[in-house]
């Protein structure tokens, strides 16, 4: 596809390719530049001020992007498979506490780090995916919200016994003797990490299990006279989606240095599901911006109340002294206008505007 | 000479607190054999395919005696996913299909448990019995008319090339001259492929000249049952299912039917 010569395609067809494929190589050129930029805050030579750049800076980006990795994973299991989990955060602690296990404590490499945190993430996911064998709708959600408990205490528990009161200091990454040490590294190494795993989770949906287990989720009585075994997809799809969840907790923690298993309480499983409903759920491109929306726009907000403060007046005044409360108030007000008016999410409004204008919907 | 495919010996099945819903019910589907299940309403159709299907637990139910063969096995108490990679492909009733899902994907799902070099065929073959299927093949299912969901929930079940056919209130809600049109290709598929159907049917007229043998349940009974010309044309079926009436005229049954048909 991307060496025309070597295909006879006639021409218009060669052409069409040529425009499929002309956005996502800007966007991909975009991605590359976005740290430069980032980290010189300068276009071109001109000098950019805080506020052209949005107040964002690379080490944000960095956090998006493994936020983003969460967000895919639970948009895997609640938008794809229709379990809801509200004990993602528990599968990010096992997979930083099995990355402080790993590498802190024995010392190991770290990409095998991450492979451990996966792996411990998808066997404890299994676990947790026990009660949907038995049990439907709510009452799984509320299993989840054991589970999530349960892992914390265990985890807080092993922390307090190996570790310290402080938290667990992770081992800087290095991959082959290439030090992630800065946050240009990190991005770069980030980037086609969650590229990776897009691309994989959208590959899986047009499999056999993937099918699946839409199938399962849009009616599990007619997937179970297809011939799907539900129970075991069930599981799977739960390990899965803890062993990403993990993964990104391994890259959370490293990329923070130190981490406690405090952190990860309930409030920080609850804002993935605020990411992918803001998003849009059961689209991974919805988890993306959903991801993105969540990380971002807070240090926005804030840049422009900051601003607005400088210029004074009451309401700067107002703006400067309530910045979190500021934020809370704008994705209070996103949530609800989103769910009264694209329940598709952001990644959903495109759809709805074509429906509207076009007839049904084309796949 | 013909094999027995599906073979119910004496079931009794019963509801938790509700009592016997099926007793000593007896039914063969021959290799090939084309069977309807007739019965009105609480008669015990559901249940009796429930049992075969292995989801009577699911509703609360559970087998009190008799066995059920297929293939010449038994098959109580094996999961409903298990069953159908025996040969059973089930069409529940009210057209289940995935809504969110392509016709192409739905029946990429039913396809699920062939090997993959098979899929293309089977498919293809689906598409051949219903063109319609074909046209509206990248369509999110959920899009399609009540016929065409019926069509693809049929095809879903016949992908997979099954050896029985179990297909439970099929003519529910939709109009008449495509319920005709649904069981002309179900004909089809039983004369060039041979397979063996049992059709749970409301439509008793519909199903007694598309089935070749019929049963008759009542109260959780086997009341009658024979070649389907027989049983059309007892006085039983006659009177309470296709609508002819006595000379006491019973106006309640006759208006039902009116509405059946």
């Amino acid at each position: 596809m991307n060496n025309p010569g070597s295909r006879a395609a006639p021409a218009p067809a060669a052409a069409g390719a040529a425009r499929r494929w002309i956005g996502p190589l800007i966007g991909v050129a975009l991605l590359l530049y976005l740290p430069v930029l980032l980290t010189d805050r300068s276009m071109f030579g001109v000098r950019l001020s805080n506020m052209q750049l949005l107040n964002l800076g690379l080490t944000q980006i960095n956090l998006m992007l493994i936020a983003i990795l969460g967000a895919l994973s639970l948009t895997y299991l609640t938008g794809v498979a229709g379990l809801i989990s509200i004990g993602h955060a528990a599968f990010y602690a096992v997979g930083a506490m099995a990355g402080a296990a790993a590498g802190t404590q024995w010392g190991w490499p770290f990409p095998l780090v991450l492979v451990v945190a996966a792996l411990a993430g998808g066997l404890a996911g299994a676990v947790a995916g026990l009660p949907s064998l038995r049990v439907r709708g709510l009452y799984f959600v509320l299993s989840t919200l054991a589970v999530h408990y349960i892992a914390i205490f265990l985890i807080t528990e092993y922390q307090l016994k190996f570790f310290d009161v402080v938290g667990i200091p992770l081992k800087p990454a290095s991959l082959a003797g290439f030090e992630l040490n800065t946050p240009m590294r990190w991005y770069f190494f980030l980037l086609p990490v969650v590229a990776l795993v897009y691309w994989g989770l959208h590959n899986s949906m047009r499999t056999r299990e993937g099918r699946a287990l839409m199938a399962m989720r849009d009616h599990e009585l007619a997937a179970t006279s297809a011939g799907i075994d539900v129970r075991i997809l069930r599981l799977k799809a739960f390990a899965f989606s803890s062993a990403i969840a993990a993964m990104a907790g391994a890259l959370f923690s490293t990329l923070m240095t130190n981490v406690t298993a405090e952190f990860f309480n309930i409030d920080f499983a609850i804002q993935f599901i605020a990411m992918i409903i803001i998003g849009g759920m059961g689209s991974l491109r919805g988890a993306v911006i959903g991801a993105a929306v969540w990380l971002l726009l807070p240090t926005i907000i804030t840049g422009f109340a900051n601003q607005a403060g400088d210029s004074a007046g009451i309401v700067g005044r107002l703006f400067l002294d309530n910045k979190p409360q500021l934020v809370n108030l704008v994705f209070g007000i996103l949530v609800i206008l989103l769910l009264l008016f694209a329940p598709g999410g952001i990644a959903g409004i495109g759809a709805q505007l074509r429906e509207r204008l076009g007839g049904g919907r084309q796949r | 000479m013909s094999e027995v495919l599906l073979g119910i010996d004496r079931l009794a099945v019963s509801y938790a607190r509700k009592g016997l819903a099926l007793e000593n019910v007896s039914l063969t589907v021959e290799q090939g054999g084309i069977v309807a299940l007739l019965g009105a309403n609480g008669a015990g159709k559901s249940t009796l395919i429930r049992a075969i299907t292995g989801l009577l637990s699911l509703h609360g139910g559970a087998v009190a005696a008799g066995r059920i063969d297929f293939a010449g096995q038994p098959i109580l108490g094996l999961p409903s996913h298990r069953l159908v990679r025996l040969g059973m492909a089930q069409v529940p009733e009210g057209r289940l299909v995935f809504k969110q899902l392509t016709v192409e994907e739905n029946l990429q799902v039913g396809a699920s448990i062939l090997p993959r070099r098979a899929v293309r065929e089977r498919m293809d073959a689906v598409y051949t019995l219903f063109p319609q299927l074909l046209e509206r093949r990248s369509r999110a299912a959920g899009w399609l008319s009540g016929g065409e969901q019926q069509m693809l929930a049929l095809g879903r079940a016949l992908v997979a090339a099954p050896r029985l056919l179990l297909v439970d209130e099929l003519s529910l809600g939709l109009a008449p001259l495509i319920v005709q049109a649904i069981y002309k290709q179900l004909r089809v598929v039983g004369d060039t492929l041979g397979t063996s159907m049992l059709i749970v049917e409301q439509n008793a007229r519909l199903a007694l000249e598309f089935a070749a043998t019929a049963y008759v349940l009542d109260r959780g009974r086997v009341v009658l049952s024979g070649p389907a010309a027989e049983v059309a044309a007892s006085a039983l079926v006659r009177e309470s299912y296709l609508g002819a009436r006595r000379a006491s005229a019973r106006t309640d049954s006759a208006g039902r039917d009116q509405v059946r048909v």
